[in-house]
């Protein structure tokens, strides 16, 4: 098993007891080498364990307000990376059945309440693949994986620490186009007014580069419609 | 060359030809690229379901289900046929419902029981030494606990719970608070039971058991229009949308059919293709307006005044100048035209007073069966007065004449509709009539006619011993109350619709800007066609006209043009209300499982907008004095004292229900009474009467009355429905609040006579708020606990509708998601949790239950004078002159056992509804062998089980006439026993028919026609409300029998609503004060109204992404170019609107669409989503509720008096919030107040 992925998956998991108690089993599980030397460079290491320090040290019932405050109320936390990706879209439900049949092909049955989409379960069952299968999906999600870093960062939330070791083990470096859009759709900066007025803004209805110029779909049919019907390479095949 | 080596042998091009100028081509390949699409769109199963939200339409749709999860749904098309020449029902279902799929998963949802974390904290702490109700009473006697929890309401810092865990505290707090304030200060709320039955009933099963209290949603969401139990007795029943087809011209007034009403829409399309004429009433110009042939925009809120001068030009020419023979013939027998109305003088003047009844005669005209509750005619055959058939006196006591044959005492009659001609009346008076005109504030157009008009009546004398009584005809009263001159002199009547007298059409289009040839045209085109078709007109009216405070002048305005038409009653024709609809057709088989009739009665009810006013003391803040809309004609009373006073008073006489009931835990009570001796009744009416004892109304703010435990489910009580927002967060909850105006005591305004005054208003009443939702709604962010519910394809439950006469399942198409329970399971667990730990202080009770007169039973005839015991008027006799006191059993122990089994009182005192009860004993039998019966020992064993969701189904399928034909023929039959009619012939068709619930998930069904309704179900006519009054001659069921257009109760006369006038709307002063900062500022003055929206789930919500981005993202509002210009606000500004309650913040949308004077915001958008902060308030910008507040009508309290007695979501308060002002200003700072509270502030 990944364990570093096991610890991660456990960590980014409601606060209980269990979990405060489990500080050491954690830290030890992130340090497995799994053959390469450690899986995460010890700047990530030395978050993750001032992460699991707070929450050893901290009120469960802080603990517990702060977590729902923040995955389960805000939709931009939000676990569910199929938020992120499709919304409240057609495709949502598609894609989750295609990662549910995914966990069931390597014979494993979802036994939570959680949606396949839930990053812990999601992580549980990548720890129990091959590192480079893990990787390859947590690549895929890197600009997800990005964003929430960077807004838990915003919000000076130690839960940044997971997103930012998660990015590290994809191996891979966020797709800067999908990460900006992600992060200019949701991300209204509350200072700065301009800022939001865009956001809600309706855009224009033009038909670029020049308004005058008309629709291009049109223009091209009507190119099109400029060409003579008996064109010989045509006729040649 | 033979080119053999270039042409292929053995192989061709995979390319066959091309078309389309080579742009497509015909190839042969492989076609495995297919799959991609077939497995996109493969399913494991298809489940058929429907959203149960507030919206009519529950319409049928495919869920689609793929390994365990929703993929998506797509609109069912098997709706049984309509019958030839009719379009068919479907396609039902409009973009908002096919999107609820993609919300199914949404991070809005709410995942798991969710307790506020400083609740849990405290919990805990003190359960682990203690037991679970003496851990709750430990939290609550402790005011540092309490306010721990209490002041971060609103405030995030929930932590997850278990089920168990949540449960337990919920049980702990009702036990506790049962045993030590009453079980009637737990409330639950919960709206439109229509719309997934079985959930609504499993939370009002729970509370009827423990004796909690259920609230009522009709009235209290203002979509109960009052006028209609006044003239029909009847609360509201109005035509199928496929009987819109049916119609030959259609008014659409107020109502926005193709934005509000999409999946019926299409029937409002397709007969205007076959030549009905269509007319739109509405002052913006809505997305229906572009269907009228004809539009016209009336200042909103002059309505009445509208309708009122139509009626003058059918008056005038369809009554008068020329009698339509179909006019009279059906206004003689259909409606109260023919009834004499006595003329009472009053300091030297005439006023209309009391119907005379037969008991105001000599001989009282034979009749010894309450003689006070016949009214009487004059009968041009004998010539002479009579007291004829089916008025309210026949309906109980006896049997045979309730019905509306032409006949009295047996003999055949024809009743006198007028005494103009000469000989027929014995002289001319002047009978003074209220003219309201004057009253109107700035903001409307106000008139220089006096207050009181005097007209020229002609009248009948007789003579009743020495004494001589004068009399008139409704129809003569009414035509002066209209201002038409027929040729008896005297002033303010006309001849002319030019001259400016109150109800021409040139008055009209002074107040309503409507030009007055139009209001004659379209009057006389609504008439002709009525008359042409027999009654084929009808009339689409909605909430734009309902939510005013003088809703009922706007109605019955309507109303008056329709039954003089002869309209209500005949397919096509009628009044067709469509506001927040609540037909629940299996109403009299769902009954018994909602309110657990089956093991004790009466159940606990409460009307809403009388509880919501006293306990979220909106009443504290009351601007408007009874004498702004006390009438000039007043009678001889007592009339001075204030809205809550009034209410007190209809609490005391019986007329309104109470809750809490009495200050007294009615547990002590019941010990106290059976110390007595004596009966319940006779105790509490000694205690009421020494004193000993008090009703908790007059004195909402002692600790000992208020609501302690509040439940919300299937609502957003606080967010889309809590007018007075403010207010609710302020006293009933005790957090941050945005109110700004002052109180009566600060204020040094008028007090209350009877609610007792405390100088300090209590903040903070509510113990324990929970709400049982599937998203975060405005109302789940303010609560303790949250609960997790099934959405609407995870649940097995029921709909029907005003709209469709078709009874549909939802059905689990898959597991409830997250940690989430179905309603019923969730209730069920509670009263599993309750069972167990209630019995730590609580054993078998006895509850003294508080009863209110009710309507369709014999106490409609309780009161036929006003009279109060509590200032000696009369004796305290409970039930009579009072509200009765019934004692009820509750073993605590036993709750889930109830809640899980069918209770043996159906087998002992039968079923029914509306005035008729049948024996049930055959269908408990089969429910018995088709549920099966419960064998554990106890107080249920072998009673038929009710487990499931789908087991509570089957208990309303079979116990319903609409769902059961051989219960609708016994309903029939028992109803023949008082009409003396045989009707029976409307349901012995489908004797055999018994619908399951496996029957409508195997395709919708129609319903079965039953008595409950005054529509039926039939092969030659659409459902239409009133049919059987006027096909089978059942009698409405008010005073008269007849459709009332004259109310005379002591209350409608005092407030000048006798006949139906023009009242302006009232002056809620909401804008004076000194939080109004914008002298020389720019800003505007505007009327607030909430209409509902394109884009949101009916009033549930409207936060889902394609939405908000359809619309623009947040809380908008919309306003015209000319109040935008004065305001110098621009498209898109942020804007603050406010007033005296509150504050909210919208983004601005200038539009044409828009008449000056007035502001739109979309109901039920909502503070979780993109709200800044107000400046006004600091905190975050309020929602459409923030800037209202509740104001009661007098009117509305009536009770004990025929067809105005209280009956449960049919007559009452009712929550107005349509004559509202606020101020509109541009924002200068927007702050999202997003970052996290500090600490302090959470503490404070």
């Amino acid at each position: 098993m990944l364990m570093p992925l096991k610890a991660i998956s456990a960590l980014l998991s409601y606060p209980s007891a269990d979990l405060q108690a489990a500080g050491d089993e954690i830290i030890t599980a992130l340090n497995v080498d799994l053959g390469q030397g450690a899986l995460l460079p010890p700047a990530t290491l030395h978050a993750m364990a001032a992460l699991m320090r707070e929450i050893s040290d901290g009120d469960l019932y802080d603990l517990q307000e702060s977590y729902v405050g923040l995955f389960d109320r805000s939709r931009t936390l939000s676990l569910n990376l199929f938020e992120h990706v499709h919304g409240e879209s057609r495709e949502r439900g598609g894609a989750m059945v295609d990662l549910l049949e995914n966990y069931r092909a390597a014979g494993f049955e979802p036994a939570s309440s959680e949606l396949p989409d839930h990053l812990p379960v999601l992580l549980e069952f990548l720890a129990m693949r091959p590192l480079g299968e893990a990787q390859e999906v947590l690549a895929d999600a890197a600009h997800i994986l990005e964003a929430l870093e960077t807004r838990l960062t915003r919000r000076e939330s130690a839960y940044s620490a997971v997103f930012a070791a998660l990015r590290h083990i994809s191996g891979v470096t966020a797709d800067q186009e999908a990460l900006a859009e992600l992060l200019a759709i949701e991300d209204d900066d509350p200072d700065d007014l301009e800022a939001l007025d865009e956001v809600w803004e309706e855009s224009e209805v033009t038909f670029a580069p020049d308004p005058k110029a008309g629709c291009p779909q049109v223009r091209d049919m009507l190119a099109q419609m400029d060409t003579p019907i008996n064109v010989p390479s045509q006729a040649a095949e | 060359m033979s080119h053999l080596l270039d042409r292929l042998n053995f192989f061709q091009s995979k390319r066959l030809d091309t078309f389309s100028n080579g742009h497509g081509e015909t190839t042969r390949e492989n076609r495995d690229w297919e799959d991609v699409y077939r497995d996109r769109w493969r399913h494991d199963k298809v489940v058929r379901s429907t959203h149960g939200v507030n919206c009519t339409g529950s319409c049928s749709w495919k869920i689609y289900v793929k390994s365990g999860i929703v993929t998506w749904e797509t609109q069912q098309t098997d709706y049984p046929r309509t019958r030839a020449d009719m379009p068919n029902h479907e396609p039902r279902g409009c973009q908002r419902g096919a999107s609820y799929s993609w919300y199914l998963y949404s991070a809005n949802r709410v995942k798991n029981p969710l307790i506020r974390g400083k609740l849990m904290r405290g919990w805990r702490k003190l359960r682990a030494t203690m037991n679970a109700t003496a851990a709750w009473k430990a939290l609550q006697e402790d005011p540092i606990l309490r306010a721990s929890y209490v002041k971060t309401r609103g405030k995030g810092g929930f932590v997850r719970a278990t089920w168990d865990e949540a449960t337990e505290i919920i049980a702990a707090a009702n036990a506790y608070t049962a045993k030590t304030y009453g079980p009637d200060r737990v409330f639950g709320f919960s709206p439109i039971p229509a719309m997934s039955m079985v959930s609504y009933a499993a939370g009002s099963r729970y509370l009827s058991l423990l004796g909690g209290t259920c609230m009522s949603f009709y009235d209290w969401y203002c979509d109960l229009p009052p006028a209609s139990p006044m003239t029909w007795g009847e609360q509201t029943d109005v035509p199928e949308s496929a009987d819109w087809y049916n119609a030959g011209y259609l008014l659409l007034w107020g109502s926005n059919v193709p934005q509000t009403r999409t999946p019926d829409a299409h029937f409002y399309t397709e007969v205007r293709y076959k030549g009905t004429k269509s007319a739109v009433i509405s002052p913006d110009y809505s997305e229906a307006a572009k269907f009228g042939d004809i539009w016209l925009a009336p200042k909103a809120g002059t309505d009445a005044a509208l309708s009122m001068a139509m009626g003058h030009v059918i008056l005038r020419e369809f009554h008068l100048d020329r009698q339509t023979e179909y006019f009279e013939e059906y206004t003689r027998k259909y409606s109260d035209f023919p009834m004499l109305v006595r003329l009472e003088e009053k300091d030297g003047k005439i006023i209309p007073g009391r119907f005379l009844r037969a008991d105001d005669l000599q001989g009282k005209l034979g009749q010894k069966n309450n003689p006070e509750w016949k009214t009487v005619a004059w009968d041009t055959k004998t010539k002479a007065l009579v007291s004829p058939n089916g008025t309210m006196g026949y309906r109980w006591g006896e049997g045979g004449e309730w019905n509306l044959e032409e006949r009295a005492k047996g003999k055949d009659t024809d009743l006198a509709l007028s005494f103009i001609q000469d000989g027929d009346h014995d002289e001319v008076l002047g009978v003074d009539f209220p003219y309201f005109g004057g009253q109107a504030t700035e903001n409307f157009v106000k008139c220089e006619h006096p207050d009181v008009l005097t007209k020229n009546i002609p009248v009948k004398k007789i003579k009743v011993g020495k004494k001589e009584i004068m009399v008139a005809t409704v129809f003569d009263l009414f035509c002066a109350n209209y201002g038409l001159d027929r040729g008896l002199g005297g002033e303010w009547v006309a001849d002319d619709y030019s001259k400016d007298i109150p109800y021409t059409p040139a008055w009209a289009e002074k107040i309503t800007g409507v030009p007055a040839d139009k209001i004659e045209v379209v009057a006389r085109e609504f008439a002709t066609n009525a008359e042409k078709t027999r009654g084929k007109s009808m009339v689409i009216l909605g909430a734009g006209l309902n939510h005013w405070y003088h809703m009922d002048m706007n109605y019955r305005g309507i109303i008056n043009m329709l039954v003089m038409c002869g309209c209500v009653g005949q397919s096509g024709g009628g009044w067709s209300h469509y506001v927040g609809q609540e037909k629940l057709r299996p109403q009299t088989g769902w009954q018994p499982l909602a309110f657990a009739l089956d093991w004790n009665r009466p159940p606990r009810h409460m009307n809403s907008t009388s509880a919501w006013y006293a306990h979220t003391d909106q009443f504290r803040y009351e601007q408007l004095g009874v004498d702004e809309i006390l009438s000039p004609t007043a009678p001889e009373g007592d009339w001075d004292a204030s809205l809550i006073d009034y209410n007190i008073r209809a609490e005391r006489m019986g007329w309104l229900p109470s809750a809490p009931q009495l200050k007294t835990n009615p547990l002590e009570v019941g010990k106290a009474v059976k110390a007595s001796g004596k009966s319940a009744a006779e105790y509490v009416a000694e205690q009421l009467k020494s004193g000993q004892m008090e009703m908790s109304c007059e004195d909402p703010d002692a600790p000992e009355n208020w609501p302690r435990n509040l439940f919300v489910w299937r609502s957003n009580l606080l967010g889309a429905s809590g007018k007075g927002h403010e207010y609710f967060i302020k006293h009933l909850l005790g957090t941050d609040h945005g109110v700004l105006g002052k109180d009566l005591g600060e204020e040094g305004g008028r007090m209350p006579k009877e609610a007792k005054w405390h100088d300090k208003a209590p903040e903070g009443k509510l113990d324990l708020l929970v709400t049982i939702d599937f998203r975060m709604s405005t109302t789940a962010v303010y609560s303790d606990i949250v609960l997790p519910t099934a959405s609407w394809y995870e649940k097995d439950d029921m709909n029907t509708s005003d709209m469709h006469p078709f009874i549909h399942p939802l059905q689990a198409a898959v597991d409830p998601a997250y940690e989430s329970k179905s309603d019923w399971e969730i209730f069920k667990s509670i009263a599993k949790k309750v069972s167990e730990v209630a019995p730590e202080i609580l054993g078998v009770e006895t509850d003294i239950v508080q009863l209110p007169l009710l309507h369709d039973t014999p106490m409609e005839l309780a009161q036929d004078q006003v009279k109060d015991w509590k200032k000696g008027e009369c004796d305290l006799i409970p039930g009579k002159t009072a509200p009765n006191y019934i004692a009820v059993e509750r073993d605590y122990s036993q709750i889930y056992a109830k809640f899980t089994s069918v209770g043996p009182l159906l087998d002992k005192l039968g079923n029914g509804g509306k005035g008729i009860n049948w024996n049930t004993e055959v269908e408990v039998q089969h429910l018995r062998d088709l549920n099966g019966v419960v064998l554990e020992e106890g107080v249920s064993q072998g009673m038929p089980k009710l487990d499931t969701a789908i087991d509570a189904c089957e208990m309303i399928l079979m116990l319903a006439p609409e769902t059961n034909g051989e219960v609708a023929v016994k309903a029939w039959h028992e109803l023949e026993k008082a009409t003396g009619l045989e009707h029976a012939h409307l349901a012995l068709p489908k004797e055999d028919e018994k619908i399951r619930f496996r029957d409508i998930a195997a395709q919708p069904r129609k319903i079965i026609s039953s008595p409950t309704w005054s529509g039926i179900e039939s092969e030659h006519v659409s459902y239409n409300a009133g049919y059987t009054n006027v096909h089978e001659l059942i009698p409405w069921r008010t005073l008269t029998g007849r459709q009332q257009l004259y109310q005379d109760h002591q209350w409608m006369l005092a407030f000048g609503e006798g006949f139906c006038t023009y009242r302006p709307p009232v002056d809620l002063k909401t804008i004076e004060g000194d939080f109004n900062t914008e002298e020389g500022q720019p800003h505007v003055v505007l009327n607030f109204i909430t209409p509902h929206q394109k884009w949101g789930i009916h009033s549930t919500y409207s936060d889902n992404l394609h939405m908000l981005t359809l619309n623009r993202g947040g809380p908008v509002v919309w306003l015209s170019e000319e109040d935008a210009k004065t305001a110098g606000l621009v498209d898109n500004d942020w804007v603050e609107v406010y007033n005296a309650n509150g504050a909210l913040t919208a983004r601005a949308v200038v539009s044409q669409r828009m008449k000056t004077g007035t502001i739109y915001m979309y109901h039920a958008q909502e503070k979780i989503v993109n709200t800044p902060g107000s400046e006004k308030t600091g905190i975050r910008g309020g929602i459409h509720n923030s800037v209202t507040r509740t104001t009661v009508k007098p009117t509305h309290m009536i009770g004990g008096y025929a067809q105005q007695s209280y009956g449960f979501n049919y007559y009452g308060t009712v929550g107005s919030n349509r004559d509202e002002f606020v101020i509109v200003r541009k924002m200068k700072k927007i702050d999202w107040l997003d970052t996290p509270l500090t600490s302090s502030e959470a503490a404070e």
